[in-house]
């Protein structure tokens, strides 16, 4: 590694050989369960299927409440030694939790299997195993929403959705996701959770109760219902609260150390305070975001788990008070947020069914922390706390929380300066999320500019307006590999045989003209986008007979206003954004593309030579495979395939701009695999680009693995050449781009890299994100894990560790090209 | 039209290591030097080559089957070909699947390469960026390069070239009248040792510095010295280049270490690559990069430098 500039992460983990390094408090805290395995805690699934038994026909809001109420009486309190901020969602140590409501139909097989898997494995206790089979597993089969929905679903779309003779396998070409989490990504309207506490909105409920109009039925069954699971959930919130306070009581008293017991003291002060009243402190309104965000994943699963929220705007009037009346330190404040960091890392993001864990590999979850972007009057929001949290990133080589910059025209040359520099210490953090691009799409749609300028970033690109945003049905995922090879074999694919699974679009060897080949994939793209709004109108009428969400209800003014729970399929004034993901981008841009130049324009490959070639895996076709992998290819900043892939996106934006509303939401076009492009690569034969049978394809809106090799600037252009921007149906577009060290190295160094991000948010890109690291590192790391436990790696939109992930992934991270610069 | 044509062999975007901010370089080809050390062997012949690389080929043979006038033909492992015409050039695209067989250099417009410049330009920024010519020589085709930084000036593009330092006064002056940032090479002032290594006098080029950096004072000159073993790896040998620019206005000094990143492309010319096993120590780099501060980088007044170059 002798040419090549460390980052200073590899630095650390050279110097501490793969162990994190911290100090005092946070060591402590972090050694006490960095080394333990994943351990499943059933208490969640217990404590709300005893009390679902027990509400049987009663409202759905009412039983979500009570069986949240149940949970809060009965959990295990347990303060981890050393901790200033308190609640858990279970035992000791890195722990998962399960929603039996949402896939509870698997859990007989997962306990069986949750140790051994190859992604992601879980521990699981003898007396846990007992529970999930004697008291969970019986009551929810027949009852979850897996079963519900994939039995609504029309037989033509089940076909390419899961195996019809096996409901429990995926077949990776439509994949649903809204059987994974009960909705997508989220973030509450912490503030007022915080700002006037659950007292308050417990008194809202109540005068709403008191309001209604005692003749109309609507008002006295529905509403009612609703406004009393609201006052439900505040007083189980309140309790949870406050069962940690006695909690903190009983160790202060049993403490020898006098330091931890005033810190324990002042534990249980500040837990019978919030978030039952008013926070006053900055140490009070963040243990108190950290009982709601606590709390709600105890209600629930929402996509990427629930986010943070704009922390920088809603934290920073309590850390100004804390400062100015001298009850803080910017090193107190830092203390306080690691404290929340290290409380996140234990959590870990449980997938029970075989197709969630594929979808979602190595625990990842997305609290995405955002900082910086305007406030609610388009002016710059940056402040001191937006710099303390880029400072505390740089500082603490954790990779929780996910840490999202908002960027816009009037971002501060100081922030833009300070996120570079933060994100060349090689972790990838910040993510940057464009103002430029989001807003105006937000306002296209119907949201207020004060709404839209107040958006924080939630899930891995995602964002959400807290107080006019709805819960919007977990997202389709198209894999556009598959329709390539639906069209190439005529509606079939090989690893499926014979069934005909779309519908036939005409023998390609037939095909006169490129164009011919074109319309019949776009043929196919259509099917597929029909299929995929059939199964999310069938996927949003099953998800409100299925779940609720009184807590986050309570956040919501529109819901409160309306007396109607978030899960509602309608919500009056909501801004309803969904979407759909495709996945293989570039690999079939630079398929398509293949095929072009060399069956139709070079004519140096016939299309039954071709056929051949991908049927057996490119075996003995070597120069047809070196013909492929050297046409144009997408990332390059190259017309010749980027109007294809133009097109591709055109044809799915122009599709649901027509259809989508039929369904009452947006439909929008998003590219955010996730991991969801090795899965997806599994079931697609070798491809015309190049690509060998069963790989990973392309990630999010990302150049094929290796292929963009005219640098960064070029991945850039290529990514804005193929969107159509006349349509307003565009969800995030996740873009990667790894740099190596040497090339941003330096002051010099920063002022590029300064210079690269103000270009990505003139062109008006949705997402970016940076893996500055080095080629040799990540093979080294795969050779050698032990020594780089530490090293997070950014894959398609979260951070995680690399030696983490499985094999498969790894060869994804290594393949991708390292814009290396050495001169 | 501007119809002015000159030959190059890439444009490389993204360039962070070629002058300042981000860059996109075009790289001439041709060059009247044959430094031994050459990292870019492929840019001294002023025409198209045929090059062939060895660990791209898969052997499949299709060049040696095909009409290729050039008649490429296998023997013991290596390709090897006649002359390279330009029939063979346009067809050779098509022959060869993996490109292990290709042709270096192409025949460009200025107004070809100026799309590509308004394409990458948004990265540039304000004042930083821009167009860098290397190659190869620049001033080995003065009237190509020449048009090409007037019409980059006319649109606002900052520009650059890096050169040997080896052409006609009168060009170089002219080129240097429309560059924002000159980056040129000293190698060595001992003149016998220069003749040895890069196959030309060093007088012309030393003579170019001192006119062009008086008839420009505004002109920020970044000079760089590859530190090669054997030939200027010594404290003399940068001490009297240090001697040499001293005094001058607006100058910058770098050194660069000697890598042999540059090896694999010989053996896809056919030749043997003149440097051998040699390697510079990492001891003896960071010695001279030290005696080279205390000496040139501490001493040099650059405040204009800095200014000039919006830093």
């Amino acid at each position: 590694m002798s040419n090549v500039l460390l980052s200073p992460q590899e630095e650390r983990i050279g110097k501490n050989k793969g162990k994190v390094k911290l100090f005092g408090r946070e060591q402590r805290i972090y050694d006490s369960f960095q080394n333990s395995k994943s351990v499943v805690d059933v208490q969640r699934a217990k404590y709300f299927t005893e009390s679902f038994k027990e509400t049987e026909g009663q409202a759905l809001s009412l039983r979500w409440a009570k069986a949240l109420y149940n949970i809060a009486e009965k959990i295990d309190v347990v303060i981890d030694d050393d901790q200033l901020i308190v609640g858990r969602g279970g035992k000791a140590g890195k722990y998962g939790i399960i929603y039996p409501e949402l896939d509870g139909c698997f859990l007989r097989q997962f306990v069986k299997q949750a140790s051994s898997r190859v992604e992601s494995p879980f521990e699981i206790d003898e007396e846990d195993i007992k529970v999930i089979e004697n008291e969970i597993a019986p009551y929810w089969e027949g009852k979850t929403y897996y079963e519900d929905f994939a039995h609504a679903m029309p037989k033509d779309v089940l076909k390419i959705t899961y195996d019809p003779k096996d409901l429990f396998s995926s077949r990776f070409i439509l994949n649903e996701s809204s059987s994974m989490r009960s909705a997508l990504q989220w973030v509450h309207d912490y503030k007022k959770g915080i700002d006037l506490g659950f007292e308050a909105i417990k008194s809202e409920a109540k005068t709403a109760l008191e309001n209604l109009d005692e003749f109309d039925p609507k008002d006295t069954v529905d509403k009612a219902e609703f406004y009393e699971s609201i006052i439900i959930v505040s007083d189980a919130i309140i309790l949870w609260a406050k069962r940690h306070g006695d909690e903190a009581k009983r160790l202060a008293e049993i403490e020898s150390s006098q330091k931890r017991k005033q810190e324990l003291l002042e534990i249980a002060r500040i837990c019978y305070k919030v978030p039952a009243k008013p926070a006053e402190t900055f140490h009070e309104a963040l243990q108190a975001q950290w009982f709601i965000q606590m709390f709600s994943r105890l209600e629930q699963k929402t996509g990427a788990t629930i986010s943070n929220g704009r922390m920088d705007q809603y934290l920073y009037p309590y850390y100004e008070k804390d400062l100015k009346e001298g009850r803080i330190t910017p090193e107190k404040a830092k203390e306080l947020f690691r404290c929340v960091w290290l409380a996140m890392a234990q959590y870990q993001d449980l997938f029970v069914s075989p197709a969630g864990v594929k979808f979602h590999e190595g625990y990842a979850h997305w609290e995405a922390v955002t900082i910086g972007g305007v406030d609610e009057d388009g002016y710059d929001a940056t402040n001191d706390l937006s710099y303390l949290l880029l400072e505390d990133k740089r500082e603490f080589p954790l990779n929780y929380p996910d840490l999202a910059a908002r960027v816009h025209a009037g971002s501060p040359e100081r922030f833009l300066k300070e996120i570079a520099i933060t994100i060349k210490d090689g972790s990838g953090f910040p993510k940057l999320i464009n103002d430029e691009e989001i807003i105006p799409i937000l306002v296209s749609k119907g949201a207020d500019f004060a709404s839209a300028n107040d958006y924080a970033v939630s899930g891995c690109t995602e964002v959400r307006m807290p107080n006019l945003d709805t819960f919007t049905t977990p997202c389709p995922f198209i894999n556009l590999a598959a329709i390539l090879e639906l069209t190439l074999y005529n509606g079939r694919m090989a690893k499926y045989g014979d069934e005909l699974l779309t519908i036939e679009t005409g023998d390609v060897t037939t095909f006169k003209s490129y164009e011919d080949l074109e319309n019949a994939f776009v043929a196919q793209e259509r099917y597929l986008l029909k299929q995929a709004l059939r199964q999310q109108f069938v996927a949003n009428r099953t998800r409100p007979k299925h779940f609720a969400s009184p807590l986050g209800s309570s956040l919501h003014k529109l819901c409160m206003k309306a007396g109607k729970d978030l899960h509602s399929e309608k919500i009056d004034g909501g801004f309803d954004a969904g979407f759909f993901d495709f996945i293989g981008f570039g690999t079939v841009a630079d398929s398509l593309a293949a095929i072009k130049k060399c069956v139709y324009e070079d004519e140096t490959i016939s299309w039954s030579d071709l056929l051949q070639a991908l049927k057996d895996n490119f075996e003995g076709a070597e120069p047809i495979r070196q013909r492929l992998l050297n046409a144009p290819k997408y990332g390059n900043d190259d017309k010749y395939v980027d109007s294809i892939a133009k097109r591709i996106d055109k044809e799915a934006v122009s599709f649901v701009n027509q259809y989508a509303k039929n369904i009452g939401i947006y439909m929008d076009l998003r590219y955010v695999s996730q991991s969801v492009n090795v899965p997806f690569g599994t079931v697609v034969g070798a491809t015309p680009n190049g690509r060998f049978a069963g790989t990973a394809l392309s990630d999010g809106s990302s150049a094929s693995q290796g292929a963009d090799e005219h640098g960064p600037t070029a991945v850039l252009l290529s990514n804005y050449r193929t969107k159509n921007t006349n349509y307003n149906n565009r969800a995030a577009r996740l873009l990667n781009i790894k740099l190596t060290p040497a090339s941003v190295a330096g002051d010099i160094g920063t002022k590029k890299l300064v210079q690269f991000i103000k270009s990505w948010r003139d062109l008006k890109l949705w997402h970016l994100q940076f893996n500055i690291i080095n080629k040799e590192t990540l093979l080294d790391a795969k050779a050698h894990p032990e020594n780089y436990r530490s090293l997070l790696v950014r894959v398609a939109g979260y951070s995680a560790y690399f030696v983490e992930l499985s094999p498969n992934l790894q060869d994804d991270v290594v393949n991708r090209t390292a814009h290396d610069e050495i001169a | 039209m501007n119809e002015t044509k000159g030959l190059i062999f890439n444009i490389q975007r993204f360039s962070v290591h070629d002058g300042p901010g981000i860059r996109t370089v075009v790289f001439e080809k041709g060059c009247p030097l044959r430094c031994k050390w050459c990292a870019n062997p492929e840019s001294q012949i002023p025409s198209p080559q045929l090059a062939w690389t060895k660990n791209k080929c898969i052997g499949c043979g299709e060049c040696s089957r095909s009409n290729l006038k050039c008649s490429p033909y296998f023997s013991e492992d290596e390709l090897y070909w006649d002359n390279l015409d330009d029939e063979d050039a346009a067809a050779i695209d098509k022959v060869c699947p993996s490109k292990a067989l290709h042709v270096i250099g192409y025949e460009t417009t200025v107004s070809e390469v100026i799309k590509q410049i308004d394409r990458d330009s948004i990265f540039y920024g304000d004042e930083e960026g821009g167009l860098t010519i290397s190659g190869g020589e620049p001033l080995m085709q003065p009237k190509f390069t020449y048009q090409l930084l007037r019409e980059a000036k006319k649109n606002g593009i900052n520009t650059a070239i890096e050169t040997t330092g080896f052409g006609t006064t009168a060009d170089f002056i002219k080129i240097a009248g429309k560059l924002d940032y000159l980056l040129m090479d000293i190698k060595t002032l001992d003149d016998n040792m220069h003749r040895k290594v890069t196959g030309v006098s060093n007088e012309v080029i030393l003579d170019n510095f001192n006119t062009i950096s008086r008839a420009y004072p505004d002109l920020p000159i970044q000079v760089r010295t590859p530190v090669i073993p054997g030939v200027n790896d010594t404290e003399e040998a940068i001490g009297s280049i240090a001697d040499f620019i001293r005094c001058k206005n607006n100058v910058r000094y770098e050194l660069l270490k000697y890598h042999r990143l540059g090896e694999s492309k010989y053996a896809s010319l056919h030749r043997m690559y003149p440097m051998g096993d040699v390697e510079l120590s990492e001891d003896t780099f960071r010695r001279l990069k030290q005696f080279e501060f205390n000496n040139i980088s501490s001493q040099l007044e650059d405040e204009g430098w800095q200014k000039g170059l919006g830093i």
